[in-house]
């Protein structure tokens, strides 16, 4: 099962507590860790409470990262989650404000979600022919142009009855309620894709599509599926985005796919499909949140934070391979 | 099974992870508790995040719309002018996107920061709500400038100038440019802007409420989303559905820029007026037909940048509380009152400043 | 071996389906805005989204290794905002020496992506997303908040005034270059080669690793040069400038036929992609479709044209299938 890790740093045969540090999931803990000494070392503000304070926003987007993993291990890709939580804290609000009961607003906020992501799921089962990044970039557009212009003019909209989602924005202890949900999620989720023969037929979509389904998976159905959990998610992202934000434009939610993926890739998905571990995209949320955090406490130049981002990411994938190279040299 | 306990010890090992990283701060809690105590321990560990407490001057944020945007940093350098006189110390936070989500993640981190005060120029009317109310609760007086939020959100805004006099300034514009009648049409940034859609209304009610303007046809407002390619691509088009156009008013800078090349590069007769700054302008001024753009307006962005620090170290020092009728010195630039604007308090700075190609150079020279 | 008749190769080819699909476009706008084909607006049409026709070329190579670049925008706003800068600043206001120092920007990006992704067998968009975050990153850092805008650029920006032939020359020349190296020389076969199959093609004697590097050097090459050309024609250099357009030359490549798979795609395709996404761009606006739904009409067509090809493609296939059982 190690084979699923995305990346090994150390060839050491499965099983061991040695080989479960050097995998890529333990790697991703180490630097948590290390992010966390760091956080508190260079500010003095770095401490739990502003940490949680400041973490919801992050959180919401953590959800998505359960289901691009998914989409992500079958070999997809989508880009439409932005626009798909735009939409759907737009329908939220509307729904919100049009006087329906907040449990029918969190209702019409994930099926919209649930709606897009089978609309994608639809154009790429049906036209198999068409990359998903084609299909996802087509609907990105879209999803985020009917936002536009149902919001109209003006082009923002704030939930006037806000005491459903301050209820979703409380606090049990320290934590905030979003920071259990994540790890609930996170256990159901990991354990879906690692134990469930449902998991491992996705692994085998994703190496390979044409034996999968010789072997009697019905593909089609699990990349469905994969686009509909994603949808699913990226609702579930917008209400608690909503819980921080009262309200939706047509702005929120930009550039989310990518720092999704990023997020998974950094974790060790690979976007060739078959390979990777959600646990290590989980971590990686971590990681970067906790990074941003601190920078941003640091009053570093925000552009410069996605210089590191972006170097950050590189490096977690240049550097296996090198480790790699170098492991096969003596052999030759 | 072996995977599953391992999942379930690194989960804890990083929730034990993250409250060790931050347990040991947790005593020292009390430094980020906003209103910034005096100077305790953990002050020499940090020399660099001080939390306002450093020497009694206040800290004042200021977080602008966006990062590399020109605009914002004249304003950001008339804050911090005003700030330092008066012996405190600004931060400014360029968010990474002209979003509120990214406006809310740089204002959460001042929270922490403990900071007197956050000027905000928002990005949304709406969305920033939650978290200015936070940083209220925690003690950090809050004011806008340039582009405002709901008035329950923020204890004054700095206004760059009465929003029915720009109109009225762009429509009288408007009306001399085309001669007193024909077509004009307007360019704006986004359909979602606060201020370009607020001004832009108020130029069709003044156009409404006098009959001089009867001649005046508004044909269309286009939206150049402050891209250069499409603003390019909304001024052709503008010329190309209405050739009898007069007079393009284009009150934001990007667009205003991108409509001036269009038009001179064609050798155009139309004329262009709106809001927009001299060094992107210079270029493109003069009033004879080799030029796009007679005269236009703006305020002066160091001038509202200062009123704008001065307001917010008056606040932090308890010297307003932002209620109408409260007044303050602003420095050099003398003294200012409060005013109650349709139950909105804020401070303005005056009339809209006019550049000609006589004066522009002088401006650009200046850096505006 | 019997060869192919004239109509079966017509009806068989790619780029056929594409012309119909541009051909029912334009007869819709044309009926909407009866003025739209007058030369002036072909002209913009051009010259307004030569951005767009520069950088498809480089990505038609890169998707044809079955790879992607998506930093090349980040890429253009870091070379065009350093040669706005050097403007600036009164460091150098030659415009040859511009376009040179512009396009090494691209070239040296492109170079990294190319090394990063053919050595360390990182997947394409993993690495150009990195290097999308940083190039854009370095773009605001150099900027320090600064623009530079018509006087700073006055004198560069002639060469793409309106009117001025500069972009269009540039237009004709990679285009007519890129044609000839796709088509006729052993480079231009080896890029076909290894997207089609890299194994094969390793085996065959193609250094791989060398071909995929000078493909994403190509398209950073292409990218600086549309940083400097976006500078010279909208006499503007903003570090968020062409933010996510991107997605647009990658549109444009996929509806112009070329497969993300790698190896099938043409220059004429890539032409003809990017002519359609030009001229929904320059429509919009003209045919009096509400600025509000200006995107939603923009998605929608961009989707239905990517599944109205398949859709054709499909139906070409089976009837060349039925000619063949006959």
């Amino acid at each position: 099962m190690a084979g699923k890790s995305g990346r090994e740093i150390s060839a050491v045969p499965e099983g061991g507590l040695k080989s479960k540090i050097l995998s890529w999931e333990g790697a991703l803990v180490l630097i948590l860790i290390a992010v966390n000494i760091f956080g508190v070392i260079v500010s003095p503000v770095y401490n739990a409470t502003n940490v949680l304070r400041e973490m919801p926003k992050y959180l919401a987007e953590a959800f998505m990262v359960f289901g691009m993993g998914y989409i992500l291990v079958l070999g997809d890709i989508d880009i439409s989650v932005g626009s798909i939580v735009c939409l759907c804290s737009t329908v939220a609000c509307f729904a919100g404000n049009a006087g329906a009961p907040f449990p029918v607003v969190m209702i019409a906020c994930i099926g919209t979600g649930l709606l897009c992501g089978l609309l994608n799921g639809f154009i790429a089962t049906r036209f198999t022919e068409l990359p998903t990044m084609i299909i996802t970039l087509g609907t990105q557009i879209i999803f985020r142009g009917i936002a536009e212009v149902s919001l109209g003019s003006g082009g923002s909209i704030s939930m006037s009855d806000t005491t459903g989602l301050k209820a979703l924005a409380t606090k049990i202890g320290p934590f905030p309620l979003s920071f259990f949900l994540i790890i609930i999620g996170a256990v159901i989720f990991i354990t879906i894709l690692n134990k469930t023969t449902f998991g491992r037929k996705m692994y085998a979509c994703g190496s390979n599509q044409t034996a999968a389904k010789y072997a009697g998976i019905e593909v089609q159905k699990m990349r469905l599926t994969a686009f509909a959990f994603m949808g699913v998610q990226a609702g579930i992202c917008a209400i608690f985005l909503l819980s921080t934000l009262f309200g939706a434009n047509t702005t929120t939610g930009n550039g989310f796919e990518m720092e999704v993926i990023a997020m998974c890739v950094f974790g060790g998905i690979a976007t060739t499909g078959g390979k990777g571990n959600l646990l290590g995209g989980f971590i990686a949320a971590f990681i970067i949140f906790c990074i941003r955090i601190v920078l941003g406490q640091k009053n570093v130049n925000t552009q410069l934070v996605l210089v590191i981002i972006g170097l950050m990411l590189i490096l977690s994938v240049v550097i296996p391979a090198i480790s790699q190279a170098f492991k096969k040299k003596p052999k030759v | 099974m072996k995977k599953k306990v391992i999942s379930l010890v690194l989960s804890a090992v990083m929730a034990a992870g993250m409250m060790a990283g931050c347990g040991q701060a947790q005593q020292a809690a009390p430094a980020a508790d906003a209103a910034a105590p005096a100077a305790d321990s953990t002050e020499a560990a940090a020399p660099a995040a001080d939390t306002g407490s450093a020497g009694g001057g206040k800290t004042i944020a200021l977080v602008t719309k966006s990062a590399g945007n020109a605009f914002m940093e004249l304003l950001a350098n008339g804050v911090k002018e005003a700030v330092e006189a008066a012996g405190g110390t600004l931060i400014v936070k360029d968010p990474s996107a002209a979003t509120a989500d990214a406006q809310i993640t740089e204002i959460s981190s001042l929270i922490s920061q403990g900071v007197d005060a956050i000027i905000v120029s928002a990005n949304d009317e709406n969305a920033l709500s939650a978290v200015l109310n936070e940083a209220k609760d925690a003690g950090i007086k809050v004011l806008t400038a340039d582009s405002d939020v709901a008035a329950a959100d923020r204890a004054v805004f700095v206004n760059q100038a009465d929003v029915n006099l720009i109109g009225q300034t762009l429509l009288d514009a408007a009306y001399d440019l085309a001669g007193g009648s024909g077509q004009y049409a307007i360019l704006s940034a986004t359909s979602q802007a606060t201020n370009q859609n607020a001004w832009i209304d108020a130029m069709k009610a003044a156009q409404e409420a006098d009959p001089k303007y009867a001649e005046l046809e508004l044909v269309e407002v286009a939206y150049g989303d402050d891209e250069p390619q499409k603003s390019t691509d909304q001024t052709q088009a503008l010329l190309q559905n209405y050739p009898d156009l007069k007079v393009i008013v284009a009150p934001t800078t990007v667009g205003i820029a991108a409509a001036a090349k269009v038009l001179q590069d064609q050798g155009s007769s139309v004329k262009l007026t709106g809001l927009g700054l001299p060094s992107e302008m210079q270029e493109y001024m003069g009033t004879d037909d080799a030029h796009s753009c007679p005269y236009m307006y703006l305020w002066n962005m160091i001038e509202l940048g200062n009123l704008t620090g001065s307001t917010a170290m008056a606040l932090a020092n308890g010297d307003i509380t932002g209620a109408a009728g409260e007044k303050f010195t602003a420095g050099d630039l003398g003294d200012y009152e409060i005013v109650d604007v349709n139950g909105a308090t804020q401070v303005v700075l005056g009339p809209p400043f006019q550049f000609t190609p006589e004066n522009v150079k002088e401006w650009a020279d200046k850096g505006m | 071996m019997k060869k192919k008749s004239f109509l079966a190769k017509l009806t068989g080819s790619r780029e056929v389906s594409l012309l119909l699909v541009l051909i029912v476009l334009l007869i819709v706008i044309t009926i909407l805005s009866p003025t739209f084909l007058a030369p002036a607006n072909i002209a913009q049409i051009f010259r307004n989204n030569a951005l767009t026709f520069v950088m498809a070329l480089g990505m038609l190579c890169v998707m044809l290794t079955a790879g992607i670049d998506i930093s090349i925008t980040s890429t253009l706003a870091f070379a065009g905002m350093t040669i706005g800068l050097l403007q600036k600043y009164n460091v150098i206001h030659n415009t040859f020496l511009l376009f040179v120092i512009g396009t090494l920007i691209g070239v040296g990006c492109g170079f990294i992506n190319g090394l990063i992704i053919a050595k360390a067998k990182v997947a394409p968009i993993i690495c150009t997303m990195g290097f999308m975050y940083i190039w854009r990153g370095m773009a605001y850092v150099i900027s320090n908040n600064n623009w530079a805008s018509g006087a700073d650029v006055a004198g560069f920006s002639d060469f793409g005034k309106d009117g001025s032939p500069g972009p269009y020359v540039i237009l004709i020349v990679v285009y007519v270059l890129f044609f000839i190296i796709m088509k006729w020389t052993r480079f231009g076969r080896r890029i076909y080669a290894v997207g089609s199959n890299a194994e094969a093609a390793r085996v065959s004697g193609i250094n791989v690793d060398r071909t995929v590097i000078s493909v994403y050097t190509i398209m950073g090459l292409l990218a600086g040069l549309a940083g400097v050309l976006s500078v010279s024609i909208y006499a503007s250099a903003q570090p968020n400038m062409q933010y996510g357009k991107e997605m647009d030359v990658i549109a444009a490549c996929v509806i112009g036929g070329v497969s993300m798979n790698g190896g099938r795609g043409s220059v004429t395709g890539t032409f003809l992609g990017a002519l359609i996404i030009a001229i929904i761009a320059k429509a919009l606006p003209l045919v009096g479709i509400d600025a509000i739904a200006q995107n939603l009409v923009k998605g929608i067509i961009i989707l239905a044209v990517v599944i109205l090809n398949v859709v054709t493609q499909r139906m070409m296939d089976r009837q060349n299938l039925l000619r063949r059982e006959m």
